[in-house]
């Protein structure tokens, strides 16, 4: 295995891969220090440029934008007082205070450095964990494998901010998307109604940039030239003061428990589908408070904070990508986008995808040690230009991004129909958000629906008997945990009614 | 009882669901395999129905407040500027193929950033001119020259 790593490391370090890593790094740090800019924006915008590249290069471009973006976030947080992207926001807790009190270089570099260290932790547990993750993969059979995504979307659906029922009704509209088109086993044209521009079905990457990009970026716009509540202190363009880096080190490695703790919550939070970033922010800022003997100078600008915060949202990076990789389920969106990337070259996810694509696989844990150092690299060299990038206007944005989704969404089979399936779903994307519809369970229906059909069809084919799906253990026990997390989303929706119930004041 | 926004748009999905379900029926069944291809649809679509129809149920049920001064303080939402870029994006797309990509690129960029941010003097026209035609530029000579993808050229100009 380590054999296979160095090779790895030696293959991503040569110049063709290097230069796309590199380049999505940089773009993943200012895409990431943009306010509004999320990294599965950043990471749609760099898709189009992927589909030329070498499919280790595209895939080392695009884990270039996962680390650089987790770590761009901190800067606007720690200089404006409002997360560069949701995978930052328990950054602001303590990074913005800590700025303000005078120490806005130490505020940065300790998030920095955090990141770094918490990520290449991850990444330990991605090259150790992922093979025998896969290996358990490996013995699933279409049960299991049809249970493990019910599971996937139940989580999904029961994590809706909203309401359970519309993270269900979204899930299901993702699914009802992906069935239009030839069904997979006979090639019956199902809801097509003779329609020459929905006969193939929906390709999936224009969907998923549609219904993102425009969604974000609409809602964006809906608060463009509004009168502005009253900003924080912003910090942008401030001189950092001088600082020691060996010292900020000294501050995270005197506290490995906190470290190693952030990481593993990360990393775990990451491995559970679709739940994203800024949980494991949250999550690990909440644990650090916990465990901490002066919880009381959190939101002061306490260290502790930003540490806890920038490792989890690295770590989590790396268990995204076991996920992706052992069970071909996208940890969040944005290996979502990389699903779609894998296939676009042909190459599956899943259990196999380690021992099929050796090349490929250790080049992916290559390119995500490597995007650290590429990173910490962008941020010595560029820091001062990014202390001003967090001031790029929205009117400026949004056009090239927009011509960027629009390109990506052509240059996958040089038609137009892609364009406006992008747009149809842009506008269904925006219109969803505006009803309070998650997105989150819809793109993983979208992502999942074939494969759930083809393991639902394929284990009835095998054994009629519904039963089974119960009855073996593993897909009995993954869909137990399905019903479970329904009920507790249920439970825990009940309880919050019951409290605000509680606090209304009775006239 | 009254129905709220919830409510309209869980009859909205109910009845696609329920019309989708209907002509999933309607799929021919397949020879050999004991499942036809209207089976897996049928499924999503009874799950979708049911869930719709439960959303608007919960919303008729649920209390709706009486409007509360002070809600005024929500941050406004400028949906003229929304629907003004969804009608430029719009107009972009359609200009696509008629234009090409350079020529309906430069004029989509202008025509986004000015009406998301109206330039107020000649300095700003000028700036607004120079990241529409640089934006064009560059994706056009990365995407076609270097990545090798052929943008769409346009009927009417044949650019």
């Amino acid at each position: 295995m380590l054999d296979l790593l160095w090779n790895g490391l030696v293959n991503v370090a040569q110049w063709k891969y290097l230069v796309p890593l590199f380049a999505g790094t940089l773009i993943g740090v200012i895409g990431g220090s943009l306010p509004g800019v999320t990294i599965t924006m950043t990471v749609i915008v760099v898709l189009p440029f992927t589909y030329g590249l070498d499919p280790l290069a595209g895939l080392a471009a695009m884990t270039g934008v996962y680390v650089g973006g987790s770590t761009g976030g901190l800067i606007t947080c720690c200089l404006l007082g409002i997360p560069g992207s949701p995978a930052s926001i328990a950054t602001t807790f303590d990074g913005f205070p800590m700025a303000r009190n005078g120490e806005p270089g130490r505020a940065i570099w300790l998030g920095v450095w955090a990141s770094v260290w918490g990520g290449l932790l991850g990444a330990l547990f991605l090259v150790f964990l992922t093979g025998p993750l896969a290996a358990i993969a490996l013995e699933f059979g279409p049960w299991e494998y049809f249970s493990l995504f019910v599971l996937a979307m139940a989580m999904v659906a029961g994590l809706s901010e909203s309401s359970l029922l519309k993270g269900l009704i979204s899930t299901a509209i993702g699914l009802l998307i992906t069935v239009v088109g030839h069904d997979p086993i006979g090639s019956v044209p199902r809801f097509t109604f003779g329609s020459q521009f929905i006969g193939d079905g929906f390709p999936f990457l224009p969907v998923l940039i549609g219904i993102f990009a425009f969604a974000q970026i609409m809602t964006d716009l809906e608060k463009l030239n509004s009168p502005r509540e009253p900003a924080a202190e912003s910090l942008v363009g401030v001189k950092l003061e001088h600082f020691s880096h060996l010292k900020v080190n000294l501050e995270i490695f005197r506290q490995p428990f906190l470290l190693g703790w952030a990481t593993i919550v990360g990393l775990i939070i990451g491995i559970l589908p679709a739940i994203g970033g800024s949980a494991s922010s949250v999550m690990a800022y909440d644990q650090a408070k916990k465990f901490s003997r002066t919880p009381e100078r959190f939101g002061t600008g306490h260290p502790e904070g930003i540490i806890a915060s920038e490792a989890s949202n690295n770590a989590n990076v790396s268990g995204s990508l076991m996920t992706i990789m052992a069970f071909g389920i996208p940890g969040d969106a944005v290996t979502a986008v990389m699903l779609g990337a894998m296939t676009i070259h042909g190459i599956q996810s899943g259990p196999l995808f380690i021992s099929q694509n050796p090349d490929i696989a250790y080049g992916i844990y290559a390119a995500y040690i490597l995007a650290h150092p590429c990173m910490l690299l962008i941020c010595f060299v560029l820091m001062p230009l990014m202390l001003r990038v967090t001031s790029v206007r929205m009117a400026v944005l949004a056009p090239v991004v927009l011509v960027l989704c629009v390109v990506g969404a052509y240059a996958l089979n040089n038609t137009m129909h892609s364009v406006y399936v992008l747009l149809m779903f842009g506008v269904v994307g925006y219109v969803l958000v505006k009803l309070g519809f998650p997105l989150a369970p819809l793109i993983l229906g979208l992502i999942l629906g074939d494969q759930i059909e083809i393991n639902l069809v394929r284990a009835i084919m095998t054994d009629a008997n519904p039963w089974l799906f119960l009855t073996r253990p593993i897909s009995g026990l993954l869909l137990l945990a399905a019903a479970g997390s329904v009920a507790l989303a249920i439970w825990q929706h009940w309880r919050h009614q019951n409290r605000l119930a509680e606090e209304e004041p009775d006239f | 009882m009254s129905i709220g926004r919830d409510g309209i748009a869980g009859l909205i999905l109910l009845a696609i669901s329920l019309f989708l379900l209907v002509k999933s029926f309607q799929l021919p069944s397949l020879p050999i395999v004991p499942v036809g291809p209207g089976f897996y649809p049928a499924i999503v679509l009874s799950f979708m129905a049911v869930a719709s129809a439960l959303l608007v149920l919960q919303d008729l049920v649920k209390r709706r407040p009486a409007a509360v001064a002070g809600a005024g303080d929500a941050p406004q939402r400028n949906y003229r500027l929304v629907v003004i870029a969804f009608a430029i994006v719009g107009a972009y797309v359609g200009l696509l193929p008629l234009l090409g990509f350079r020529l309906a690129t430069a004029l989509f960029v202008g025509a986004l950033q000015a009406a998301l941010d109206r330039p107020r003097s000649a300095r700003q026209w000028v700036v607004l001119a120079a990241i529409a035609l640089g934006t064009t530029v560059v994706s056009y000579f990365v995407f076609e020259r270097y990545l090798l993808v052929l943008l769409p050229r346009g009927i009417w100009t044949g650019f």
